[in-house]
């Protein structure tokens, strides 16, 4: 059959779609319907099944918040996601208190999805809480008078304008938070 | 070495009258915007590596923060430069496989024009922060439909082209063209549209098949084709063997595509669907080999040619790159590698490997190759040309090997948390600070590159005459 390839397009066409569509099919359409914790948004009632909370859609100040975090590009260096490594559970951990890892039932109302790829500052999946307005609007300002050595490039524009600043601090302080591993408003003295 | 190619090409070029002759204008605007961008994007690739040093730089203009110009960067190198390029070298390519004219250099002159305003709508948008906010696939909707017309305009000249062949027997590098139109399009359109319906895990993971196939089957096989056409042409040795080339290109249309999940290996995603992306990934090897050994075997007995043929040196550089690339590729795919590696600086030295050692330089070579014949003059200067690939290739070592040994250096620090994180980043200075200058040289390259091209086209050096 692979033969008839080499002297008819068609043939060659239809052999390599229909080579890809099986792996494409497979691996992209199949997976969410096979693993339903994809779509069913986190909820836990009961300590004993771990960490408990609810996750909830993010109010119209915190997606704002979203957009401009997509729109100066903070995913490319900042990763939003604890993954099952023991190392990844305690630099998201806070106070000696190791955070759970992600899950995917975390992030299904994240559109579009923040999950990152370069870390080229620390991961984001828990920093909700752990900081301060007035941290990070020093840190906005200039990271190197908080964290000497950071290589993040400052973001005044961010401060000057009032609202854009209030927006995207509400939304990092809702990041991690739908599951319930640490007290609430420990921000960092 | 152009010496030894204008003969041939003289030889080629004294056809008898009635023999075809090519238009080629549609290769010809592809290539030079191409050039363009790669040497604009060129500039902007030093900044934002200038960035990791300098952190202050220019950060008080909101479009000129390192978040605008990543993505410009990512997308300028993908689409303006390179694909533009592979592009270009197709249009070239195709016809004189065929043994006929492209079917219609209109419409491929209206697909260049189309491309040209794509890239500029996307400089814009993306210095503005019109971001969707997905990698390789941040520009804006209307742009995303511009790709779809263009890309549909662009396989459907070729198609047309082939279908109308007179050689009945398909050379490899024409399936490798046909594979890259059809897998792009399915492609493009699940990393650009798919995921606009879908949100969380499920859009990641189709995200991730779009990055992963950006690459895997958009640059590989059109790359691919370049190689299998260019290695045989500038080296004038028939390929070792068409069979092995078939299993080449049958096990990369089956393995590629399933292999998008390895990006979110011990992430919030199925633990089984990152085992199959694992099993996949390490299959990659079987294409990979299957078209490295043919170019070698290829070049049995021919390796003197390297000496002074600037295309072929481009070429088999490149092969060994793609060798390594995707050896890399299959190893990271391991857990317990990968628990190193992934999300450091290591990446970037992989990811630049594949576009710049691999298939920039197949592009680059097929340039050099292509530029000569169908403007009908001699290349500019050869030793510029010589003087390029070094910059490039002691610029790019430099890159690479210093991102791999720091983004290991990282991983392990990250694995450790008694070391703060703000520790692992000022252990990467003298890193970055390396990568900044090795990214002025391979910028030399560009640099090189392009006057030569340019110079070549503008200038008045006309093919040496039979005599």
């Amino acid at each position: 059959m692979l033969r008839k390839a080499d002297t008819s397009a068609t043939w060659a066409a239809i052999i390599s779609l229909v080579l890809f569509f099986i792996g494409g099919i497979l691996t992209t359409v199949v997976p969410p319907l096979v693993d339903t914790t994809w779509a069913k948004p986190f909820e836990n009632a009961d300590p004993a099944k771990g960490p408990t909370g609810k996750l909830t859609p993010l109010n119209e100040l915190q997606l704002q918040g979203r957009q401009i975090y997509i729109r100066e590009g903070c995913w490319y260096c900042h990763t939003q996601q604890t993954r099952t490594l023991l190392a990844d559970t305690k630099r998201s951990g806070w106070k000696g208190v190791d955070s759970p890892v992600s899950t995917p039932d975390e992030f299904v109302y994240d559109d579009p999805h923040l999950f990152g790829t370069k870390r080229t500052g620390p991961d984001l999946s828990r920093v909700g809480g752990k900081y301060d307005e007035q941290w990070h609007r020093t840190h906005f300002r200039n990271p190197r008078d908080l964290v000497p050595g950071s290589i993040m490039p400052p973001y005044p524009w961010l401060v000057e304008d009032a609202a854009e600043f209030k927006a995207i601090v509400a939304y990092m302080q809702t990041l991690g938070r739908a599951k319930d591993w640490r007290p609430d408003n420990d921000y960092e003295e | 070495m152009q010496e030894q190619i204008s003969r041939a090409e003289i030889a080629g070029g004294a056809a008898p009258s009635g023999a075809l002759v090519h238009e080629d204008t549609t290769a010809k605007w592809f290539l030079v915007s191409s050039v363009a961008y790669f040497f604009i994007v060129g500039i902007v690739a030093v900044v934002i590596a200038a960035k990791f040093v300098w952190p202050e730089l220019m950060s008080t203009i909101p479009a000129m923060g390192y978040g605008r110009l990543r993505p410009l960067h990512v997308n300028g190198m993908l689409f303006g430069w390179l694909l533009a390029a592979d592009m270009a070298l197709t249009y070239y390519l195709i016809p004189r496989l065929c043994g006929v004219r492209l079917w219609s250099e209109t419409l491929g002159k209206a697909t260049a024009i189309l491309w040209n305003a794509i890239i500029l709508g996307a400089v814009v948008s993306l210095l503005m922060g019109w971001n969707q906010g997905l990698e390789y696939a941040e520009l804006p909707l209307p742009l995303d439909v511009a790709v779809v017309v263009a890309w549909i305009m662009y396989g459907f000249n070729l198609f047309m082209t082939i279908s109308q062949r007179r050689y009945p027997a398909m050379y490899v590098s024409i399936w490798y063209v046909m594979g890259t139109i059809l897998w792009t399009a399915f492609v493009y359109l699940t990393g650009n549209f798919a995921v606009l319906f879908t949100t969380g895990v499920n859009q990641a993971n189709l995200n991730w098949m779009y990055v992963h196939n950006a690459v895997g089957l958009i640059f590989t096989p059109v790359g691919l084709a370049l190689a299998y056409y260019f290695i045989p042409k500038a080296s004038n040795t028939p390929l070792y063997s068409h069979k092995l080339s078939m299993i080449g290109f049958w096990s990369l249309a089956f393995v590629y595509v399933w292999t998008g999940a390895h990006h979110m290996l011990h992430g919030p995603i199925s633990q089984w669907l990152q085992t199959i992306a694992i099993a996949f990934s390490v299959m990659l090897l079987i294409p990979v080999w299957a078209a490295v050994y043919n170019f070698f075997a290829t070049m049995k007995g021919q390796w003197h040619q390297l000496r002074d043929n600037v295309p072929l040196k481009f070429l088999m550089s490149g092969v060994v790159f793609y060798l390594l690339t995707c050896f890399q590729g299959p190893m990271h795919s391991l857990r317990a590698v990968n628990a190193i590696v992934s999300k450091t600086d290591w990446i970037p030295g992989h990811a630049h490997m594949a576009v710049l050692g691999a298939f920039s330089f197949f592009a680059i070579a097929g340039a050099y190759y292509m530029v000569p014949r169908v403007w009908g003059k001699q290349l500019y200067s050869d030793s510029l040309a010589n003087w390029s690939y070094w910059m490039w290739m002691i610029g790019g070592i430099g890159f690479f090997v210093t991102l791999w040994l720091g983004g290991f250096w990282q991983g392990w620090q990250w694995n450790n948390p008694a070391i703060p994180f703000i520790d692992t980043v000022v252990a990467l200075e003298p890193v970055w600070l390396v990568r900044f200058f090795s990214g002025i040289l391979m910028f030399a390259g560009i640099l090189f590159f392009s006057y030569n091209i340019l110079a070549t086209v503008l200038g008045e050096k006309p093919k040496p005459t039979a005599a």
